[in-house]
């Protein structure tokens, strides 16, 4: 005998939410926090695909700068060209902000991607952060950074901003942050499935959802790797968003676990 | 600059405790010496440099003063006189000044306090630059003596103690991930950035750990940043098919058909990649894993060899630049004071040798102000403490070693 959960699970299938024609991710800002995005290739891409990608801003932040640095359409690596290629290819309506953190330094401090984090929330003004370069617990000695950053992130979610981290949980030893802080924010795992739009819920220590994890442009990205399947689910998030802008960060997470479970049962 | 010295020599003792007296109460910065004939002055001169010799013309006994001051300038070639003579007329002028008389006082007529300490304090002003100049360039002879004696010593201690010199160590590197993933060929590649700046020096290594002389594409566009900012190993399987857009390929990875990056966590601002290319029948998972594995004990094995490499770099490059900085400096005026550092067009030179020797900013400086730390301890205390300073700078290099383990 069914009851009104089941019948509100019928009605949050993917295929309903997901494929509606307004589910482009327009008007939602998601900010890529990330090695930079080369701007000319992403707009030569989709124009050949005939997609008009809104222009990606951005600014390039680093440690021993209070003032953010012009963003001038460049990478600092091509990590993050990948990463905002599959948001745009899951939403290609979102506006992008790359925020540059990796720089010439080549290294992701907690203190920079903090500084990033705040300007993406209060200066961009955006709904998603995409944070697919992890900061390795090394690097959140002595305790008082880890609180920071634990801190930003809790910022966030109370700004109703919501910060998608990549698990990099494969390493032996060492944890990557800030997926580690999942009540916050929502921390995703690789996965491959046959759908980009496809994704699950899988509880366990430091994971919650696996997308998938393919990327479409650039080196290594044929290479299943978190860091590719984190902006799958923030373009789902952003396709959702689109529909309804005003969504909280737990009911994003409501609904992509209910997504799930309707996607599951049908199966 | 040590204050002058200032001899005087008469016969006559009254004369000396007058001279001795009046200098005293000038005021000037000098210390007096008093000999009453030729055997007491030279012994003195002996014993220390003299820069003013206030000279009888007839010291009695047949000796005068002219000939005493040619036996002082074989103690002191530049020393400078001022002959008291009650015969200033029958003094030969021309050979009186190459001897290094540059003032006559007449007992019979001019002699009073005032002449006397405007003639020794004339001199005194134009000894000084000369003597500034002259204490200046012994000092840097005397620091550069001292670092050409340690420069060999550092470098066969340096030689001797390396426990294993980056090629071996990139060489050992390669071979072992070769052996564990089935790879034909290797090669690392090392990005430095240097703190701040982004300035950068890539290098190649093959894999026998020779450095490998190709144009590098910008390490943005390369894969290795890629594995960078993946801080994870990376795998290729189809190389040629994949790069394009935002990747340029290296020369050592055109026409190969697969790759295993994996970056090597060395340190802050340093990048290592290794990058593993065509192994049969491709790459798998199994492989990323052996490589992240061993990706510590790279890392570890490489933060070793190239901080060995950059301390001894650093050592030998401040050394050699100390050197060449004594060189330049020559071509300077002196400084006003020898406590003081030397002037700022001094310091500048200084500052462009260390520069184009060293390695990263900050290095330079801090070269410089070892440099100067030493000539200042030479300049006060003399080739003694430098040589402590030396032997300070040895057993701290001991000490490391054993912290290092080396």
């Amino acid at each position: 005998m069914s009851d009104i959960f089941d019948e509100l699970l019928r009605l949050m299938h993917p295929d309903r939410l997901l494929r509606d024609p307004r589910a482009t991710g327009a008007g939602v800002r998601v900010a890529v926090i990330d090695s930079g995005v080369e701007r000319a290739a992403l707009e030569e891409k989709f124009a050949r695909q005939g997609v008009t990608i809104r222009p990606i801003e951005g600014a390039v932040f680093s440690a021993d700068r209070v003032e953010p640095s012009p963003y001038t359409g460049r990478q600092s690596a091509p990590h993050g060209t990948t990463v905002a290629d599959i948001i745009l290819t899951i939403a290609p309506g979102v506006q992008i902000y790359s925020a540059d953190v990796f720089g010439p330094q080549g290294g992701t401090e907690v203190e920079t991607v903090i500084h990033a984090l705040h300007h993406a929330i209060e200066v961009w003004q955006c709904k998603v952060v995409n944070l697919s370069l992890g900061v390795p617990e090394a690097k959140l000695q002595p305790l008082s950074r880890r609180q920071q950053f634990l801190r930003a992130i809790e910022e966030a979610y109370y700004r109703d901003v919501l910060v998608f981290a990549a698990a990099h949980n494969e390493h032996p030893l060492t944890r990557s942050y800030p997926a580690v802080f999942s009540p916050p924010l929502i921390s995703v795992d690789k996965g491959l499935f046959d759908d980009p739009l496809r994704f699950a819920y899988l509880l366990r220590e430091q994971v919650e959802f696996q997308a998938h994890a393919r990327g479409y442009f650039g080196p290594f990205a044929q290479e299943p790797a978190t860091s590719w399947a984190t902006p799958h689910l923030a373009g789902i998030a952003a396709r959702i968003l689109s529909l309804r802008p005003e969504l909280k960060p737990f009911e994003i997470k409501a609904i992509l676990y209910w997504m799930f479970r309707a996607a599951e049962k049908r199966s | 600059m040590t204050a002058e010295t200032i001899l005087i020599v008469d016969d006559e003792e009254p004369v000396r405790r007058t001279f001795q007296e009046w200098l005293a109460g000038s005021g000037l910065p000098c210390e007096v010496l008093v000999a009453a004939d030729a055997e007491a002055a030279l012994r003195l001169a002996n014993r220390r440099p003299i820069d003013l010799a206030v000279l009888d013309w007839n010291l009695g006994a047949g000796n005068d003063g002219l000939r005493l001051l040619e036996d002082l300038s074989v103690f002191q070639p530049d020393i400078v006189a001022i002959l008291v003579t009650g015969y200033a007329h029958q003094a030969t002028p021309l050979h009186a000044l190459r001897m290094g008389v540059r003032d006559y006082l007449d007992k019979n007529q001019d002699l009073n306090r005032q002449t006397f300490l405007a003639a020794v304090r004339k001199q005194l002003d134009r000894i000084r630059p000369a003597k500034q100049h002259r204490e200046l360039h012994q000092q840097l002879a005397a620091f550069r003596s001292a670092v050409e004696k340690v420069l060999p010593l550092v470098q066969s201690s340096a030689a001797l103690n390396d426990p294993v010199p980056l090629p071996t160590a990139v060489a050992s590197l390669c071979r072992f991930l070769r052996h564990l993933t089935g790879a034909t060929d290797t090669v690392l590649l090392i990005r430095q950035v240097a703190d701040g700046d982004a300035a950068e020096t890539c290098k190649v290594y093959d894999s026998g750990g020779a450095p490998l002389a190709v144009e590098l594409v910008p390490f943005a566009r390369s894969l290795a940043a890629t594995a960078v900012s993946m801080a994870e190993p990376c795998v290729m399987n189809a190389l040629a098919a994949t790069a394009a857009g935002t990747v340029h390929l290296q020369p050592f990875e055109r026409g190969r058909k697969s790759v295993l990056a994996t970056p090597l966590a060395v340190g802050p601002g340093v990048h290592a990649v290794l990058e593993l290319f065509d192994k049969s029948g491709g790459f798998t998972a199994a492989d990323r894993q052996l490589a992240g594995a061993a990706a510590d004990i790279g890392a570890e094995l490489l933060r070793q060899a190239l901080a060995d490499r950059q301390t001894r770099t650093t050592l030998f490059d401040a050394l050699g630049a100390a050197l060449e900085a004594t060189r330049a400096v020559t071509d300077h005026g002196p400084p006003a004071r020898p406590d003081e550092p030397p002037p700022a067009a001094v310091l500048e030179s200084l500052r462009e040798n260390l520069t184009t020797a060293a390695r990263a900013p900050g290095e330079a400086d801090a070269a410089l102000r070892l440099a100067e730390a030493v000539r200042a301890l030479a300049v006060r205390h003399g080739a003694p403490a430098v040589e402590h300073c030396i032997r300070v700078v040895e057993s701290l290099r001991q000490i490391l070693d054993v912290i290092g383990g080396e």
